[in-house]
């Protein structure tokens, strides 16, 4: 995100320039193509999606209304502790509840009677915000149709393997959503909106009648999710009375409940969480349609997989490895790097990832090679932000006594692990 | 870990050369306690870029990598990109009471959001363009609306901000000037704020920057502020402004005693390692008894205490205690020697504008009155009127009270700009009006919440004979306009719809159906058919 990527981009280093002479240096042709299938993967277990994205939209103004803005920042909320960072929410907040006149507890949004949990906390990023938030800016974001000096915070960059949550709230009826009490979106603007720029869209609605403002999606790989069936309310949850309004919606709150007990490694599926909706509970009946997303159920489908930014990293085999100048003892699980997105709790790469490490009299080398790495911040010590990379890359991490540098390579610039030494200790 | 250290230790060395070398920072905090009971507080974070020149050509841009060690990258992008030598943003909250509260720290205290840019002309992109880049790019900076600062809300005043800084020679510059009053200024925006510190809010004054407190004070304001000196290079003055209120935060105790911990519920424990001064400033009362703790580390002449937090290790909570614990409030002593009010009466389509202006001084003031309205405001100024101490003085423009400096008419959706220098004689108070017309706009150019009306940019006054940029801003006006029935469309829709349907539908059905004659009587194979048909 622009926010913030400028303070800290003066630590990336420039990507290495293409030279034929590192293809030369592979020693052969395998290690390069192994190279390349691994970033085409086109093998069957490895098709996921690479990265994740959130557009969270509250559609409602007015003070009363808080709740719809405490439902959109609740979500943001879990994303954001699940692991999407801050440069892959889209936040929409058609009001500002935390610095209203009327909110006795300024720059605070709360979900919960007794004020338990401040959903706007100390760090928050509003995407769009005010009279900014219209049907034509979200079907912008959503299409990726925005003009060229809109800041990339403002961007939906979303490429054919992202995994795409979209969240929103507000009023609506039979098969439309309003914005701003102004201005309607249909279902079949959103189901038009939905036809591009994604590798599967989850799609989750909290207003009245919410059930039918999916019924008009027709494009493949969207799983989607609402609040109330057609002629159905949605209800709010529950008032806090200094407050003074209700803080919370029925079914947000169930998600967020359920959410809660989510964490970045979980294994519970979509289905796992479909299984719990309960009209008795939810105080409407929360409908799923699942007809579009059919390469594989929901079931099988992770909750981190949408509500996470969980990075996929994979390796490369073996003997691409060896190819590349990396010995099989010298393999190691990563320790010494965390990765955190942004500032939330920290969290080692999956417990799947291998990453490689050589030490030779120049230094110690790191080379990461991941192809989703969603490190798009890696902070090496509080409050000092390093490196910033959306691409998928091979990395290469080095350090001597004396300095510690850290460089990502393109595919396209693939750099095998004896260029790493060339470029970051023989300087 | 090892590794993690290593690093950490190669950019605290990287810091500590850019310290003496091309970049400096330096941090302070001033406290003023205020007449009212009311503490004001500016937070002010400098850090100054040495440099020759302030924008790069075209082609440097493309070819030369921006590195700094301090300074925020991703505003020297796009102050580079868009070729700005001057950037003044502030977002505000509150009205700044001048009777009650004195002059602010920084004259920029215009409710909501305001933003003046010098940007650099030629080099195949026009200023528009540019300045159209820059608010898109300092929106997203900033988590701010300031995309909408289009050119329904842009002008480019005559007289009023001149540059605070010096302008490259060689290059001509132009100003370019918008507001959008019903801006509010929250969290989103002091994260962005906190993250272009070198030190973040982890160490130095910034730790005081804890947004429950400060967006609860009762004015609050935080500015961007760039502008290149020939002798320095590049400064960029990050500034956030809060009306603290102690009275209030003791509750029932109503004490204005107040200290860090107290009013922004932190503490300093640890100075930011790379500002050359880090300095808090305590103007110090001179009428009620007090005590301040810690010990001053020193104290400048004109009664304002000084602690330095360089050389401090433990932690540091200023605190400031008064003798009579009860705060007792008293007429408030007005000492600014020019106030201003302005008021717009009338209806929803014709009103009067009108604009006091009291000289409190025996002397005869020029001020400089600028006003910039919405397109949908028109301004009838051969209705100008001056008075002086309630006697009409005639029209206006013939006498000498009043000049009309630039005047640009509301076309083609562009903002009204009237900028007018008023001589006020000593000891009185000019008033002047000018007859306005709102004019009705479509209907999908009004907000989502059009009953609640346009909030009307602030008015700036600059007195011309006062040394240094001083500006008085008047509160934001609240502009009824006429609304239209929103639903109105709909309903000549669904009526439309309706009368096609009923219309059109039974012409057409007449039109084209076939009548056939059916035998029926007797038949019974033809009856059989009749009733397949039917079914």
């Amino acid at each position: 995100m622009v926010c913030r990527a400028g303070s800290v981009a003066f630590l990336i280093w420039c990507i290495i320039p293409l030279a034929t002479a590192i293809i030369s240096s592979f020693g052969g042709a395998s290690p390069h193509e192994a190279i390349e299938s691994f970033f085409t993967n086109s093998s069957s277990e490895g098709r996921g999606h690479t990265n994740n994205w959130a557009v969270l939209v509250c559609a409602s103004r007015y003070w009363f209304n808080y709740r719809h803005m405490a439902n959109a920042l609740g979500m943001y909320r879990s994303v954001k502790r699940l692991g999407i960072p801050d440069s892959n929410i889209i936040l929409m907040l058609a009001d500002d509840a935390a610095c209203n006149p009327r909110n006795k507890f300024p720059a605070t949004v709360y979900a919960n009677p007794g004020r338990l949990l401040d959903l706007y906390g100390e760090n928050i990023e509003v995407d769009y915000r005010g009279y900014e938030v219209t049907v034509e800016n979200f079907i912008r974001v959503l299409t990726g149709r925005v003009e060229a000096s809109v800041p990339r915070s403002k961007r939906l960059l979303s490429d054919e393997r992202s995994n795409i949550l979209v969240y929103m709230t507000g009023h609506g009826g039979n098969e439309f959503l309003k914005f701003q009490d102004n201005e309607e979106i249909s279902a079949f603007d959103i189901a038009d909106a939905f036809e591009q720029m994604y590798h599967e869209i989850f799609f989750m609605i909290d207003t009245c009648q919410a059930n039918t403002l999916y019924s008009k999606l027709y494009s493949p790989n969207i799983l989607a999710t609402g609040s109330s069936d057609l002629g159905e309310n949605s209800y709010s949850y529950e008032n806090d009375d200094e407050i003074g309004v209700s803080v919370i919606d029925s079914y947000t709150h169930f998600v967020l409940e359920y959410l809660e007990g989510i964490n970045k490694t979980s294994q519970a599926t979509m289905q796992d969480f479909f299984d719990l909706y309960d009209p008795s509970i939810i105080k409407s009946t929360a409908g799923v349609r699942s007809d579009l997303f059919t390469t594989r159920s929901a079931a099988q489908t992770l909750i981190t997989d949408f509500f996470g930014g969980v990075a996929q990293v994979e390796v490369l085999e073996e003997e691409a490895m060896a190819g590349l100048g990396v010995d099989e003892e010298n393999r190691v699980h990563t320790e010494g790097v965390t990765i955190l997105p942004d500032s939330s709790q920290p969290a080692r790469s999956p417990s799947h990832s291998r990453d490689y490490r050589s030490s030779r009299k120049e230094g110690l080398c790191y080379f990461l090679a991941t192809r989703s790495v969603h490190l798009d911040l890696v902070h090496l010590t509080p409050g000092l932000v390093v490196g910033s990379t959306l691409a998928p890359s091979l990395g290469c991490f080095c350090t001597t006594p004396a300095k510690a540098t850290w460089s990502w390579f393109h595919p396209a610039t693939a750099t095998p692990f004896e260029r790493c030494y060339d470029n970051h200790l023989k300087r | 870990m090892l590794v993690l250290t290593i690093l950490a230790l190669q950019l605290a060395v990287a810091f500590a050369a850019g310290e003496n070398d091309s970049e400096q920072f330096s941090e302070n905090l001033r406290l003023r306690p205020l007449q009212d009971g009311r503490l004001s507080s500016t937070f002010e974070f400098v850090t100054i870029l040495r440099t020759r020149t302030t924008v790069e050509s075209e082609s440097a841009f493309h070819e030369q990598a921006q590195h700094y060690t301090l300074f925020p990258l991703a505003l020297g992008q796009l102050l580079r990109r868009y070729a700005v030598s001057e950037l003044h943003l502030t977002l505000n909250s509150g009205k700044w009471n001048y009777e009650s509260w004195g002059d602010p720290d920084y004259p920029s205290v215009a409710s909501g959001a305001e933003m003046w840019a010098w940007i650099a002309a030629g080099g195949g992109e026009s200023v528009d363009q540019r300045w159209k880049g820059l608010t898109n790019g300092l929106s997203g900076l900033l988590c701010a609306s300031m995309g909408s600062l289009d050119k329904k809300r842009t002008t480019s005043p005559s007289i009023a901000f001149r540059p605070e800084g010096d302008l490259p020679s060689g290059k001509s510059h132009q100003l370019l000037y918008a507001t959008l009053p019903s801006e509010n200024v929250c969290t989103e925006n002091l994260t962005p704020f906190i993250k272009m510190l070198p030190c973040k809010a982890k160490s130095g004054i910034a730790m005081l920057l804890n947004p429950h407190r400060l967006f609860d004070a009762d004015w609050h304001g935080m500015g961007v502020h760039v502008r290149w000196l020939a002798q320095e290079g590049i400064e960029l003055r990050l500034t956030f402004g809060a009306v603290l209120n102690p009275v209030r935060l003791s509750l029932n105790a109503m004490s204005r005693d107040w200290s860090f911990r107290s009013v922004f519920d932190r503490t300093i424990s640890r100075p930011c390692p790379i500002a050359t001064s880090s300095s808090i400033y305590v103007k110090l009362p001179y009428a009620d008894p007090y005590s301040l703790t810690p010990d001053i580390s020193r104290t400048a002449p004109e009664g304002v205490a000084i602690y330095d937090l360089r050389d401090r290790l433990e932690e540091l909570d200023v605190k400031m205690r008064w003798r009579d614990p009860v705060f007792h409030f008293r007429p408030i002593e007005n000492k600014q020697p020019l106030s201003v009010r302005r008021l717009l009466l009338g209806g929803q389509t014709r009103a009067d504008l009108s604009i006091q202006l009291m000289n409190k001084e025996n002397v005869t003031r020029q001020v400089l009155w600028l006003e910039t309205m919405p397109w949908f405001i028109y301004f009838y100024l051969h209705t100008l009127t001056a008075t002086i101490d309630g006697n009409r003085m005639g029209k206006a423009p013939p006498h000498s009270l009043t000049r009309i400096a630039s005047y640009a008419p509301p076309t083609d959706h562009k903002p009204t700009l009237l900028e007018c220098i008023v001589t006020i004689p000593p000891l009185s108070t000019v008033q002047l009006t000018v007859a306005v017309e709102k004019a009705s706009i479509a209907y999908t150019e009004h907000p989502p919440d059009a009953s609640r009306g346009w909030d009307l940019p602030p008015a700036v006054i600059q007195p011309l004979d006062h040394h240094g940029p001083r500006r008085i801003y008047t509160s934001t006006l609240l502009g009824d306009l006429p609304t239209p029935d929103f639903s109105m469309p709909y309903n000549v829709i669904i009526m439309t719809c309706t009368l096609v349907a009923l219309f059109f539908g039974s012409i057409f059905n007449i039109l084209t159906r076939s009548f056939i004659w059916v035998e029926v009587e007797g038949d019974d194979d033809a009856q059989d058919l009749v009733k397949q048909k039917t079914e």
